[in-house]
């Protein structure tokens, strides 16, 4: 029973009715039949049948009385009466909270005795079985209800009673021949019991019972749909005044059917805000407390784990409904006032996503030059502290609560924040406040592999669910055989039961929430790995989220992978491949979230001019992301200020700013960048002059690993060309000692620039080759470099009084 | 002076709480209205056919088999045709109240009582003048109990006080040396000055209330809580009113003058036959002398009578508690759970029910809940303190009970409970002083001289000659649990005095005969062994010995 756990178990009527058929299987004196039945076959088949019912008990929802009748009339062939008849009269029975008392007290009494002989067949109710487990789940449950807890367990068993009774009746007025003084029971004890009023009403509810019998009492409903058909019951019951809930289940309903895209999509928010802003607004605040209360009221057992296939169900997703209206519209209070801890954590979570979707992420993994990783935006302080609160206490409820996959999606939110925010200590004031961040990769990767184990142990855990279902219900359909071929039933029954085990035919569908939660770790894998270092471990994440979890995820995380890989495109391929990629991208993505696109498109139109030296553009570009992306990140901004000086020709300007990036970088451990900043600063110090070179060569050098390790070309040729340089400015390097020292980097640099079309760099590179060449006296060589130094100044002159094609776009 | 017959004198009963409870309701007075009410028709039906009412009849014929008894033997006539004096029915300023005290009313009523007292600042009539400054009152009790759970939380102890006392106080005076006080303001300048702890004045003045008005059941029992000892009750100068009969009910039954008190009520309900009010005081009285079958006759019948009554239910609950009735207390539980789970008496019974059920930690939730409501209320720190002895937490028992005594310096059950605590500790002088503490206010309770006498057996203490006469008090007190006489007989034969030793343990042999006590009973035994080797000691025939103490 892995995940499930007594947070969530509460005791129900339902419950009660199979602790007392528990009862009667393993009466507290053991004798080899107890009284009821006649053979061993017939008690091992209400053992068989309590198996599949204690099975069933974690479902979503629970069995009326009448249904379980039904099934008992199935199992119970001629004891059928008499079960049923035990049944309502002890349900009936419970007449004070002391009677309940007494009840649970026996039932500790058919526990134990685990001394007790095991007979060939026979199960015994040893604590540790699968029935004994049940009934200890109960008892602890009964034994943690408050006197308040067990008034109410009372009542509904009052209602659940009387529902039942009535609809039997009509069931035994069917069958006319037995049963009448059962009837006649039920009545008296409803006269005691309810009085006048009472009476009526439930005369009223038997002809409504009676129009209902048409349907499920003549044939009798198999248990199979029970066990295995939860989604084919309406969500729940809802009062019938509200008009929204029944308006919101039926939506829900309808988008099940569309293939089951409601539930799979977070992007269902735009329907419950589309429909806030209709008039409906406030009945939605009405009606989605009293849906989820109601629920939870129910006795529904909510625990979501036990139902994999209904993860992301109606009931979830009414509670991600509730939390999402009410912090949207302000109310985090009332979202939080919710008593009912499952149904917190959801609405927590909930709240999560939907700060983090509001507040931070819009842009998150889109921006950055192409040779930074991506950063994020500054988002007020204010939503991140209340995210980084509501994270931790969420997280921290799930894992109280044992929600499996709950707790999973947490900690990927958690490693999304991480990844995106900067944990300063709390102590930020004195002299000697310590500054040091707790933020680093080792956190983050953490955080992933626990969801990426938690993901795991869930698809294990549904698994092992969806063979139980199978089987239970295989069993169940060859049980009907006997009793429709009583050649069967003499036969071995035992046997009978096991050939039906076979669930081949049973696909087990990994539950669309399951995917879409492990996509998207993939694409935080991603985007983590952007950060901490390696631009191949983060194509081959998005590669594998857009290949595998295209189908199951959510449009902004679909797109997001998009983005990714355009920009490792960009980075490795060249601009002319990731234009046209971004074409595809656009028309795929073309109306939903146009920002995400719009902002790589113009990363990327930036990048381009600045290498082909259309200045102005890309000033104007970066005016336009400047207006869409309200505040870059510090370290990336520093460095393209830094850039901007270098340009300008301002290398003291541009040193302080590279400086201070990057401390932002390694304060943030961002690896690669802090390598780009570092070959930045080389290369300003190089353009103070040679008396530099010394300390330039060092920088570009200490940048060197880490750029040819995960650098994209334009950062390979770069830190190529400045080695060169450092080299050619150092008065203590002569070429003709050691000319590969500049000829080798110079030539990886030219070759990487052409691919590039960074005609600016390029045409320094071919200069610099020709002037080594020259040098060397190899003046064959010499022409060629020059030749291409040549091409490439034109194309640059070219470039600037080209109209730029793909701007016009824009 | 006035005498009259009796069903005379019940439609004069009646007339006058007709007129109170309207002049009590008009002057938001709900309590005493409401118990007013309560003997309004526990007088019973009208004489007059004119004014039955369905809801009369029926009343009359469900009437019990203890109101059939009480109908039987009491005629109507109040015995000894006692005659009372005669109050004029108190006679209102003006026809119609002024607008401005309709509204205060509709204030009051919604608890808004600032408001109330801000819209009659400029009446002058005496009405007004009291809501009004009644109203403030209540305001300021209001801040204070707000003021108590900020500072020390719900069950904590606080020294607030209500900001109000000092300016009402002054204001009342000064209308006391006018003359122009009338009753209604007397009792709340009595309260007032109850609470700055002037209390011989507070009583002159709620007795000077309740003299001139006599139907304001809330001033008498005020004026109850002062009457802290026989020789104040004697002081008072009351008249002779027939609601004074009420008072002296209420005030023997807190001077456990248990026998007085209930004389008195079964008087009391010669007249008002059907009031549920003497009914339960009738339960109560009967509770202290531990006549626990006939409370439960007469709980049973008030829950027939008034099913959704809750007022002196804990009482009820003890009961089926100290006879062990699970179920019913369970029932009882649940009856009241569903009327009003928020009353501590509902929480007290469940408390009690949990107890039953050996389930201390929930029992002590429900106490908890129950003081969380009332802060003040005395039986439910008692037994949480018994609910901590049983789960071996003494600290928090201790505390438990002493917060038991802080309100109620009498209740013997929380001193009885500081000794045990004391005892469980091993500190039997501390122990024995809170036993005799006990015993000196229910000197008639065995089981507090029983437990006197086992500190004194202890083997620090070792004065066994005290013990002995503690276990004969003891016996002399109807010792139901029968423990004394057999320990005396023990410690007798300890100390070697043989002759006292066999009188007692054949008088615990008579005793054990008596109530015919079945089976093989470890005691008898041992008590007849003993009695064998004391006979066998002393040499003596038997018949002799025998003889000798059959006196």
């Amino acid at each position: 029973m892995a995940g499930k756990s007594n947070v969530g178990f509460r005791i129900t009527p339902h419950k009660v009715s199979v602790c007392i058929l528990l009862q009667l299987y393993a009466p507290p004196e053991q004798v080899l039949v107890p009284f009821p039945f006649s053979t061993v076959s017939q008690h091992n088949r209400l053992g068989l049948f309590l198996l599949t019912l204690t099975k069933a008990c974690d479902n979503f929802l629970e069995q009326k009385l009448d249904e379980l009748i039904n099934e008992l009339d199935e199992i119970g062939g001629v004891l059928n009466q008499w079960l049923t008849e035990h049944l309502m009269h002890h349900l009936s029975s419970f007449k004070s909270p002391d009677d309940l008392f007494n009840f649970f007290s026996t039932l500790r009494g058919t526990l134990g005795s685990p001394d007790s002989t095991v007979m060939d067949d026979q199960i015994i109710l040893d604590p540790n079985s699968q029935l004994g487990v049940f009934l200890r789940r109960c008892l602890l449950a009964f034994n943690q209800l408050s006197f308040e807890g067990v008034c109410h367990l009372l009542t509904n068993i009052g209602i659940y009673t009387k529902e039942a009774s009535s609809s039997h009746d009509t069931r035994d007025e069917d069958d006319s021949n037995n049963g009448l003084e059962e009837l006649v029971d039920c009545e008296d004890m409803d006269l005691e019991h309810y009085g006048f009023e009472e009476i009526i009403e439930e005369s009223e509810g038997r002809t409504r019972g009676r129009e209902g019998s048409m349907f499920h009492i003549h044939v009798p409903r198999p248990l199979l749909e029970m066990v295995e058909g939860v989604e084919l019951r309406p969500v729940m019951i809802v009062d019938k005044g509200s008009l929204f809930a029944h308006h919101l289940t039926d939506a829900l309903r309808a988008d099940d059917h569309r293939g089951g895209m409601f539930s799979r999509d977070t992007n269902w928010q735009p329907f419950v805000l589309g429909a806030a802003k209709s008039s409906l607004f406030k009945n939605i605040f009405m009606d989605l407390p009293r849906l989820c209360i109601h629920s939870c009221e129910e006795g529904v057992d909510i625990a979501p784990s036990s139902s994999p296939s209904m993860s992301f169900g109606k009931y979830e997703t009414a509670l991600l409904c509730l939390g999402m209206m009410h912090s949207h519209f302000g109310h985090l209070k009332q979202a939080l006032e919710k008593n009912d801890d499952t149904c917190l954590s959801y609405a927590l979570t909930a709240i999560c996503n939907l700060l983090s979707d509001i507040g931070i992420s819009t842009a998150t993994g889109i921006i950055g030059s192409s040779y930074l990783p991506v950063t994020s935006f500054a988002s007020s302080l204010a939503i991140q502290q209340q995210l980084l609160e509501l994270l931790t206490r969420s997280l921290k409820r799930a894992e109280n609560l044992k929600l499996t996959r709950l707790v999973a999606s947490n900690r990927l939110a958690m490693a999304k924040f991480e990844l995106l925010h900067v944990k300063r200590s709390l102590l930020s004031f004195g002299p000697k406040s310590s500054t040091k961040l707790r933020t680093c990769p080792s956190n983050v990767i953490k955080e992933l592999r626990l969801s990426s184990y938690l993901l795991g142990e869930v698809g294990v855990d549904g698994a092992a669910v969806t063979v139980d279902g199978a089987f239970s219900s295989a069993w169940l359909k060859n049980l009907r055989k006997p009793n429709s071929s009583s050649v069967l039933l003499q036969g071995n029954e035992l046997g009978s039961g096991c050939e039906s085990f076979h669930f081949g035919g049973q696909p087990s569908p990994i539950p669309g929430s399951l995917l879409q939660l492990s996509g998207s770790s993939y694409l935080l894998r991603a985007t983590a790995w952007e950060h901490y270092g390696s631009s191949t471990l983060a194509r081959l994440n998005a590669l594998i989220h857009s290949t595998c979890f295209a189908d199951a995820s959510s449009s902004a995380d679909r797109e997001l992978a998009y983005i990714k890989l355009i920009r490792h495109l960009s980075i490795f391929k060249g601009h002319k491949e990731a234009f046209s990629a971004l074409k595809v991208a656009e028309d795929k993505f073309l109306s939903v979230t146009k920002s995400g696109i719009q902002m790589l498109k113009l990363q990327l139109l930036h990048d381009r001019a600045l290498h082909r030296g259309q200045l102005k553009l890309a000033q104007r570009v970066c005016d336009e992301f400047g207006v869409l992306a309200s505040s870059v990140e510090h370290a990336i901004s520093l460095l393209l200020l830094a850039e901007i000086h270098k340009k300008a020709g301002n290398a003291v300007l541009g040193i302080s700013y590279a400086l201070a990036s990057l401390s932002f970088c390694q304060s943030l451990n961002l690896d690669l960048l802090e390598a780009s900043t570092t070959l930045m600063l080389g290369e300003l110090w190089l353009s103070l002059g040679s008396n530099h070179a010394k300390r330039a060569l060092n920088l570009v050098h200490k940048s060197l690993p880490m750029i040819f390790g995960h650098g994209g070309l334009e950062l390979r040729a770069r830190a190529n060309v400045a080695v060169a340089k450092c080299h050619l400015s150092d008065s203590s390097y002569s070429v003709s000692e050691d000319f590969e020292a500049v000829l080798d980097p110079l030539r990886q640099a030219s070759e990487d620039l052409e691919v590039l079309e960074y005609h600016e760099l390029a045409s320094e590179a071919f200069y610099l080759m020709a002037q080594v060449f020259n040098n060397l006296g190899q003046l064959e060589e010499r022409e060629k470099a020059a030749a291409s130094f040549q091409k490439h100044v034109l194309a640059l002159q070219d470039a600037k009084n080209e109209e730029e094609p793909l701007s016009t776009t824009m | 002076m006035a005498s009259s017959s009796s069903s005379s004198s019940k439609e004069s009963y009646r007339e006058e709480l007709r007129t109170a409870i309207r002049q009590l309701t008009d002057r938001c007075l709900h309590s005493a209205s409401k118990w007013a009410g309560e003997q309004l028709v526990g007088l019973g039906a009208v004489q007059d056919q004119s004014k039955f009412t369905p809801t009369n009849t029926r009343f009359q014929r469900g009437s019990s088999s203890i109101r059939r008894r009480f109908l039987s033997t009491d005629t109507l006539t109040p015995s000894g045709g006692v005659s009372y004096v005669s109050t004029p029915v108190h006679q209102e300023d003006g026809n119609y109240d002024s607008d401005n005290y309709l509204v205060a009313m509709s204030y009051f009523n919604c608890k808004e009582f600032k408001r109330a007292a801000h819209v009659l600042r400029d009446e002058t009539g005496k009405k007004a003048v009291f809501l009004r400054c009644y109203a403030i009152y209540l305001a300021g009790e209001k801040r204070k109990e707000e003021e108590v759970i900020e500072l020390d939380g719900p069950l904590g102890k606080s020294t607030a006080v209500n900001n109000e006392l000092v300016s009402l106080e002054r204001e009342l005076s000064t209308y006391r040396q006018n003359g122009t006080i009338d009753p209604f303001c007397l009792y709340l300048y009595g309260i007032v000055l109850k609470e700055k702890g002037r209390e011989d004045l507070a009583r002159t003045v709620l007795l000077e209330s309740v003299n001139k008005y006599p139907w304001n059941w809330s001033a008498w029992s005020e004026l109850q809580r002062l009457c802290t000892n026989v020789d104040v009750l004697k002081g008072l100068n009351l008249k002779n009113h027939w609601m004074r009969d009420f008072f002296l009910g209420i005030v023997y039954q807190e001077l456990r003058m248990h026998t007085e008190c209930l004389a008195k009520y079964e008087y009391l309900q010669g007249i008002f036959c059907f009031s549920n009010y003497i009914q339960a005081q009738i339960a109560k009285a009967q509770y202290s002398l531990r006549e626990f079958e006939e409370v439960e006759v007469i709980f049973e019948d008030l829950q027939r009578n008034d099913p959704y009554r809750i007022d002196d239910m804990d009482m009820y609950s003890n009961v089926l508690y100290a006879k062990e009735c699970c179920s019913s207390l369970s029932h009882l539980a649940h009856k009241v759970f569903l009327t009003d789970k928020y009353r501590p008496e509902s929480c007290c019974i469940i408390g009690n029910y949990y107890s039953l059920k050996g389930q201390h930690e929930k029992s002590v939730m429900y106490f908890r809940r129950a003081l969380q409501l009332n802060k003040n209320y005395l039986s439910a720190w008692t037994l949480m303190g018994h609910e901590y002895v049983e789960m071996k937490n003494t600290p928090a028992a201790v505390d438990a009970y002493r917060r038991a005594i802080d309100i109620n310096p009498c209740d013997y059950r929380a001193w009885y409970g500081l000794g045990q605590a004391y005892e469980m500790m091993n500190m039997p002088f501390y122990a024995l002083y809170y036993f005799r503490k006990s015993a000196s206010l229910q000197p008639n309770d065995s089981r507090l001289w029983i437990a006197m006498a086992q500190c004194y057996e202890t083997e620090q203490l070792r004065m066994l000659e005290e013990a002995i006469k503690c276990y004969k008090r003891a016996a002399n007190c109807n010792d139901r649990e029968a423990i004394a006489l057999h320990q005396l007989g023990k410690l007798y034969s300890e100390l070697g005095r043989s002759e006292e030793a066999a009188f007692y343990f054949k008088k615990d042999l008579e005793r054990m005969e008596a109530e015919e006590l079945e089976g093989p009973n470890m005691e008898k035994e041992s008590a007849r062994s003993l009695l064998r080797s004391i006979r066998n000691a002393q040499g003596g025939s038997p018949s002799t010995s025998s003889e000798h103490f059959s006196q």
